[in-house]
């Protein structure tokens, strides 16, 4: 099994990644590359450092969605449920309750999460409902029910623990061109990631994931407890996303409802980029951190390159399109291949 | 017995022939299941809220503003009925809308410009230019669809990141204004009390109702979306139909973008940002099914109109749009839920039947 005794054509295909991670990774880089040729301004640590803060949120939200397009379905309600408990955090850390420091507020805001996700897990294992319908009626729910009943005021001023956390950065450097901040919730980003990948490499739960996602049936046979699995997927889904409505909270240092619900089909599409299926069992967390970094990279290169910002959803949409037109195409030809090969190997047979 | 009585032989024949009248006469009157209860749904939501609020709900102004609010969500969400149909999607269905409004908005204004008169007369033309451009969108999503097999959620989120990129692009984000005053005029009037653009909808809604059932086109349609395989096996060229669903889905988007203008002489990229959702709940609601195979045109229509009453029902009733979007979500839940269990309870009352013992 060793590196050097893999064939050319293995070794590539290693490298390629089971979900084209490779392929990605190389678009990333030649982009980068391109930019860093094009415009000196866009190779320097600000820029690499700015890039990284803005993937934060997107990041943790596409881990989520990840999970969920793993397990075979979708969640156009991730969105919802990160406003939901992030305001409702902030909103009642306010009135009265006593600052619960900022342990105690993730603490609120992750239960919250958890909960909106049961209602999500429920209702789809439950009663087998598509989970796109499902969840795209939760996402007016939770959207009604927090501005009707939470309410509907734009927050300027977060209590003291959280308002800390917006301002402090795990390191600076001082480059020629200016400091260079990265932000300290790079951390739970990259932990998170982590943790993910291990949970979905490593463990009974993550395995289960993939299962269900490649054949409910043929998972269910096999001894797994669908119904529990793809309830603990929703409810991990909602607490992940609640975490990335309260980092982007903090880091925009201020609390409206109206924030983040209209954003989840750019999420949904960075996963799908970073070569997740949309008809489950296939994604990795490598690839998902790829694709969410790549949609950054060109939002950042296009407004290095003085492309308006109208302009952006349109790169966004043509390299959607380009990604899974590549991949529709080489699908279907490997299948037509592997039909040829199925038909080879059965003249074999008798011989 | 060998010999049939001859008076009872013609009668049993009279009998038969009944029989196949009074049962085709019954399949007529027949109602599908989505339907009826859509039919339950819309007379139940004008009712209570005709009790609740009678002097605000059942004044002309408000069955007017249902009226003028129902076409454009309602034909969209049949083009969407028709994406699903064949067990796909259409996300793009509201930005080739907009992208249809702002490109007849863009064409007045310009020539209207040099010559105010012209830009009246070219009416016409304006408004098949702002159609085309539905097509236009509608024919790339099928090419991406069936020429290179990305599967239609996929396709359409990306075409709909596109085409919605186009028009914040195009128009900077602003609100354009300015339509042929011809038009307007349809948007503004009526007849017999009720707005012209519900009598458009209405035409549109039997128009692809007669495609859907009445035409091979939309045979294939249903058959491509009930069982793709078995659709393949009999011959039916996959690929073509799905062009044609998907064409047909754009060119509706392009006669929602004239109704959008027909309404308001403004364009703008965001318009109907919500409608997207709303026309998944639309559809679904009117007993479409999301993976494919059955959809009924009426349902779509008496769901547009439910959700319609609501709206304006809970707008009678002083209640925020938020509580709207609470309803909105729950009926979606309740409806989808409900037709589970009851489908889930039939297929369990039929089991024993089937097996020995």
């Amino acid at each position: 099994m060793s590196g050097a005794s893999l064939a050319i054509p293995d070794r590539l295909r290693l490298l390629r990644g089971a979900n084209n991670e490779g392929v990605l990774a190389v678009v990333l880089l030649a982009l980068i590359v391109a930019m860093s040729i094009a415009n000196p301004a866009f190779f320097t640590l600000p820029t690499a450092f700015s890039i990284l803060r803005s993937s934060i949120v997107p990041l943790i939200f596409a881990l989520g969605v990840l999970m969920v397009i793993i397990s075979g379905g979708i969640d156009v309600s991730f969105a919802a449920i990160a406003v939901f408990a992030a305001y409702t955090t902030v909103r009642a850390l306010q009135s009265g309750t006593p600052d619960l420091g900022l342990i105690g507020a993730f603490a609120l805001a992750l239960l919250i999460g958890a909960s909106l996700g049961v209602i999500n897990g429920f209702l789809i294992a439950k009663f087998r409902l598509p989970t796109l319908i499902v969840t795209l009626g939760t996402q007016g729910i939770f959207k009604g029910a927090l501005l009707t009943y939470v309410g509907s005021r734009y927050i300027a001023d977060l209590p003291a623990s959280m308002a800390q956390v917006s301002t402090t950065n795990l390191f600076e450097v001082s480059t020629p061109t200016g400091s260079a901040y990265l932000h300290i919730l790079v951390v739970p980003a990259v932990l998170l990631a982590i943790g993910l990948a291990w949970v979905l490499r490593s463990t009974m739960f993550g395995r289960s994931i993939y299962a269900i996602g490649g054949d409910v049936e043929a998972a269910r046979r096999a001894g797994i407890r669908v119904m529990r699995t793809q309830v603990a997927v929703y409810v991990i889904a909602g607490t992940m996303a609640a975490a990335g409505g309260m980092i982007y909270v903090i880091m925009g240092r201020s609390a409206s409802p109206q924030i983040l619900v209209g954003s989840e089909l750019d999420i949904i599409a960075a996963v799908v980029l970073g070569g997740a299926s949309i008809f489950g069992g296939r994604g990795s967390v490598l690839g998902t951190t790829l694709g969410v970094i790549l949609v950054q990279v060109i939002y950042n290169s296009l407004i290095l390159a003085g492309v308006p910002s109208a302009w952006q959803r349109t790169a966004v949409g043509v390299l959607l399109i380009i990604g899974v037109g590549i991949q529709a195409v080489a699908s279907r030809r490997s299948s037509r291949a592997s039909v040829i090969d199925e038909t080879y190997q059965k003249q074999e047979v008798p011989a | 017995m060998k010999l049939a009585d001859p008076e009872t032989k013609p009668l049993s024949r009279l009998n038969d022939s009944v029989d196949a009248g009074w049962t085709r006469l019954l399949g007529l009157g027949r109602i599908e299941g989505g339907v009826r209860r859509m039919l339950i749904l819309v007379v139940v939501a004008f009712a209570v809220f005709a009790a609740l609020k009678p002097s605000i709900f059942l004044s002309g102004t408000n069955l007017r503003n249902i009226a003028l609010n129902s076409p454009e969500i309602g034909v969209i969400a049949i083009a969407m009925m028709l994406a699903m149909l064949t067990g796909g999607i259409d996300l793009s269905l509201v930005a080739m809308a907009n992208l249809s409004a702002i490109t007849m908005s863009t064409m007045f204004t310009a020539v209207a410009a040099g010559d105010p008169a012209l830009a009246e007369q070219l009416f016409p033309v304006i408004l098949l230019a702002g159609i085309a451009v539905g097509v236009l969108g509608g024919v790339i999503n099928g090419l991406l669809i069936s020429g290179l097999g990305i599967t239609p959620i996929l396709a359409t989120l990306g075409s709909m990141q596109i085409y919605n990129g186009i028009a914040v692009a195009w128009t900077g984000g602003k609100t354009l204004y300015g339509s042929p005053s011809a038009l307007t005029a349809i948007g503004s009037s009526t007849v017999a009390g009720i707005p012209i653009l519900f009598y458009v909808f209405v035409l549109v809604a039997v128009a692809i109702g007669v495609v859907v059932t009445r035409t091979p086109l939309g045979l294939r349609i249903q058959l491509q979306g009930a069982n793709p395989t078995a659709a393949r096996y009999s011959g039916i060229a996959s690929r073509k139909i799905l062009l044609s669903t998907y064409v047909l889905t754009g060119l509706l988007s392009g006669i929602a973008g004239v109704l959008f203008i027909a309404r308001n002489p403004t364009a703008s990229a965001d318009y109907g940002a919500s409608y997207v959702l709303l026309v998944i709940v639309i559809a679904v609601l009117g007993g479409t099914n999301p993976n494919g195979g059955f959809a009924t045109v009426l349902g779509v229509v008496l769901a547009t109109l439910t959700l319609q009453i609501v709206s304006s029902g809970f707008t009678a009733m002083r209640l925020s749009a938020y509580q709207y979007a609470i309803a909105q979500g729950l009926i979606l839940v309740a409806a989808m839920a409900f037709e589970q269990v009851r489908w889930r309870r039939r297929r369990r009352s039929r089991k024993p039947a089937v097996q020995p013992g």
